[in-house]
């Protein structure tokens, strides 16, 4: 019990009882007023990824469409952060749509910073809600049993490896498809790298692959993918009910993860130990790079010298894209899968034009006007809808999409990097050590022991261990029955 | 002569009454900060769990700081580079004054080109040599392998054992010249009387300057170092643009110990105590440093 008489236990329950009434409440404004106020203007603010250039390239259509003015406002990520937790704290309206990183979603939800939008998709039917990949909703938009944002930009990971470097070792292609997959295993992938790196290939000295070292965040959404596939879980029980936050970090199988790791920085060039996601795409397309793995949107975006440039890269043409290997043949995968949502601030005066910008850039049609932008290259193919698939016009543009939808359709992204409260938190400390242990200044066992040892302090200082409040059983098949239940109204 | 004490009573309230706008500013913008701090820093507080403050947590927030972030490898670093960075400012900047005291020809020109790098926004300058300083085709890089001078393969940057002097090197680059500015000016101050009583007393240069040129300067020299130090130790634009405080914690400083925590995790709580943490630490440093000079002067 504290000093205030408010117990912690019970002030915890209290924020996510408010959290989830706050869900299920319907302060809809006026759902019959879904047509457009033509004399609106929304503020939209969003992150400076690529999906937001295509993104402003065809936002006219919608006001042309709707008759509602749109303002975008782009900021980097840890500005875009700032920005909206200082409003949300403040109660101030500073947007009235707002891109959502998955990682945010369980701090806003519970906070009741975000509204959820359960009951704007029950009440529309244009909003096509059984089209999305179930996955992507799963890992990018829901959190107990509500959805709170929709998906304008997922992405997966696989990979992007040198078809004449290849030719010239003698290599298979790699497989394309899991169908194809047969034997594709790390192991094959290292032994790969070991025959390539050092090759020469019309004068240039080859490295087998690159890193992303870069401490805590970026290191963390490269290595989590390779863990993962070693069957590492951050935590005793999560996402499934009862959650039980009792680190797992400490495992054999992230051990043989993390010296694995260290072989795959050994192929790599040196300096990738401070590489951030564009530093390794761009070492990529500049060439000397044979094969790596990678967020999806790098299937296109390595087709620029440099990060959004428009110049064309010497690798052109030269580079397939294939999936990602398992531990064991024909073993289980998990896949990363991230990327952006769009949502809406409780404090927004203009929820139903904000609802109607939500549906259309997220909807098929909006998202395939995002394909076919091509300004400095065609830049965006991170979909979540299963439509978009299957567009012959966007597979014509972007010919790895089959590739793209296999991988997401083994994504996980409450399972690879759990989007559980202060993960954040916890990212730092796991970066930092592994960024450690490939600069040599811890050995892996250590990296590993002091990470565990930090998670307990980090979730024990945090209440999570034991976990005060009530689990939900946060699992893919109860996001597919959220899905037919909410596209059946 | 029945105003006289009403005088003497607005004669003795009229400093109050003057220095009151100051006081209340000075009160607005660091007391109640402060305050506000320490407050929280007794408080579980994390955004990422809750808007508000959600229980009294003793001193949790301040055991957390050591338990769960690098602080005492943060605390190293930055007295590293706090010590180090003003040492050699203050020595480069010496050497700079003194040459541009020498009234040789184009010193003028010389000393309008010196205080551009201070103009430069620290961000600026990071990413100017981040650039320099890349491993594969940096300029500085590619010069320094020319001489022969060993460059490691993951570059300055990315070495655990250059990184933080590479930062302290670029600072060093940018604010030398802010103290061979200053120490000028001071220089400019120095009678010639008495440098000319010291040559007809038959003093060496060297000598002139250890027991007259320094001493002289020891009040305005005293002052510089002590502001440069308090600016190194809350280093974090440089660290930011030129190495996230990697690898590993290489290059970590206690302010950006403080963003990750305040800005990134949203521990509100902690980040208070932190703060706590660094104001003590440096109270005391320059305390001490401020008790060993001027302990013998009154200025």
């Amino acid at each position: 019990m504290s000093k205030n008489g408010i117990s912690r236990r019970d002030f915890l329950r209290v924020s996510g009882a408010a959290g989830a009434a706050l869900a299920g409440a319907t302060p809809l404004g006026n759902l019959a007023r879904v047509s457009a106020q033509a004399d609106t203007t929304i503020n939209v603010l969003t992150v400076g990824d690529p999906w937001d250039l295509a993104l402003q390239s065809v936002v006219d259509q919608f006001t042309e469409t709707t008759g509602i003015g749109v303002n975008i406002e782009s900021l980097g990520y840890t500005a875009l952060q700032a920005r909206l937790v200082n409003a949300f704290l403040t109660q101030s309206a500073d947007a009235d749509v707002i891109a959502v990183d998955q990682m945010w979603i369980s701090q806003y939800a519970d906070n009741g910073w975000i509204r959820s939008l359960d009951d704007f998709i029950a009440m529309d039917s244009d909003a096509h809600f059984d089209d999305f990949v179930p996955e992507c909703l799963y890992s990018l938009s829901t959190w107990r049993n509500h959805v709170w944002t929709l998906p304008i930009a997922s992405y997966a990971q696989g990979i992007m490896y040198r078809t004449d470097l290849f030719e010239a070792a003698g290599l298979d292609p790699l497989p394309s498809s899991v169908a194809d997959a047969g034997d594709w295993t790390w192991e094959g992938y290292f032994g790969i790298l070991d025959q390539i790196n050092g090759m020469d290939l019309d004068g240039t000295s080859m490295y087998g692959t690159t890193v992303i070292g870069a401490q805590p965040v970026p290191v963390v959404h490269m290595y989590s993918q390779l863990s993962a596939s070693y069957g590492t879980r951050w935590f005793t029980q999560f996402p499934e009910a009862p959650w039980d936050f009792t680190p797992t970090i400490n495992s054999d199988a992230n051990l043989a993860a993390l010296n694995d790791w260290k072989r795959l920085y050994g192929w790599s060039p040196p300096e990738s130990i401070n590489y951030l996601w564009f530093d390794a795409g761009t070492r990529f397309s500049q060439g000397d790079i044979g094969m790596f793995y990678h967020w999806t949107p790098y299937f296109y975006l390595v087709n620029n010298e440099g990060y959004l440039t428009g110049t064309p890269s010497p690798v052109v043409d030269k580079f397939e894209t294939a999936v990602l290997p398992t531990l064991t043949a024909g073993g289980d995968q998990v896949v990363s899968l991230g990327g952006w949502s769009l949502g809406m601030p409780s404090t927004s005066g203009n929820q139903d034009a904000a609802w109607q910008f939500i549906k259309w850039a997220t909807s098929s049609e909006g998202q395939k006007a995002m394909g076919q932008v091509n300004v400095k290259g065609y830049q965006f193919a991170d979909f979540s809808r299963k439509s978009n698939y299957e567009d012959a016009d966007l597979n014509a543009i972007y010919p790895f999409l089959g590739t793209q939808l296999e991988m997401m359709k083994l994504g996980d992204g409450k399972v690879v990097r759990p989007p559980a409260p202060i993960y954040t938190s916890l990212e730092g400390v796991y970066g930092l050590q592994i960024n450690q242990a490939m600069a040599g200044q811890v050995s892996s066992e250590q990296a590993l022991a002091t990470t565990q040892t930090l998670f307990e302090n980090i979730l024990r200082g945090n209440q999570m261990i034991p976990y005060g409040v009530e689990s939900f059983d946060d699992t893919l098949d109860n996001t597919k029955a959220l899905i037919a239940s909410l596209s059946s109204m | 002569m029945g105003g006289l004490p009403h005088r003497m009573k607005l004669n003795r309230r009229l400093p109050y009454i003057l220095l009151a706008p100051s006081i209340i500013v000075l009160l607005a913008l660091i007391l109640y900060p402060l305050a506000f701090a320490l407050r929280n820093s007794f408080w579980f507080w994390n955004l990422q769990t809750s808007p508000v403050p959600l229980y009294h947590s003793g001193f949790d927030n301040y055991r957390m700081v050591f338990q769960v972030t690098p602080f005492s490898e943060a605390l190293k670093n930055t007295v590293l580079l706090g010590v180090l960075g003003t040492f050699a400012q203050f020595w480069l900047g010496m050497g700079i004054a003194l040459l541009l005291h020498t009234h040789l020809h184009g010193m003028g020109l010389f000393r309008a080109l010196l205080i551009m790098p201070t103009t430069l926004a620290p961000v600026v300058a990071g990413f100017l040599f981040r650039y320099l300083l890349e491993p594969k085709g940096g300029l500085l890089s590619w010069l320094l392998v020319g001489i022969g001078f060993p460059v490691p393969p993951q570059g300055f940057l990315g070495n655990a054992n250059t990184a933080l002097f590479s930062i302290g090197l670029v600072d060093t680059w940018q604010w030398t010249p802010f103290f061979a500015i200053v120490l000028y000016a001071g220089l400019l101050s120095i009678s010639e009387e008495v440098k000319e009583a010291a040559q007809v007393d038959g003093a060496s240069p060297w000598r002139m300057f250890w027991s007259i040129t320094l001493p002289l300067l020891r009040p305005i020299a005293a002052f510089l170092v002590m502001i440069r130090f308090m600016q190194l130790f809350n280093s974090f634009d440089l660290v930011y643009v030129l190495t996230n405080g990697g690898p590993g914690t290489a290059s970590r400083t206690l302010s950006f110990n403080l963003y990750r925590e305040g800005l990134v995790n949203y521990n509100i709580g902690m980040a208070a105590a932190m703060t706590w943490l660094v104001v003590i630490i440096v109270s005391v440093i320059i305390n001490l440093y401020l008790f060993f000079i001027y302990r013998k002067r009154e200025w």
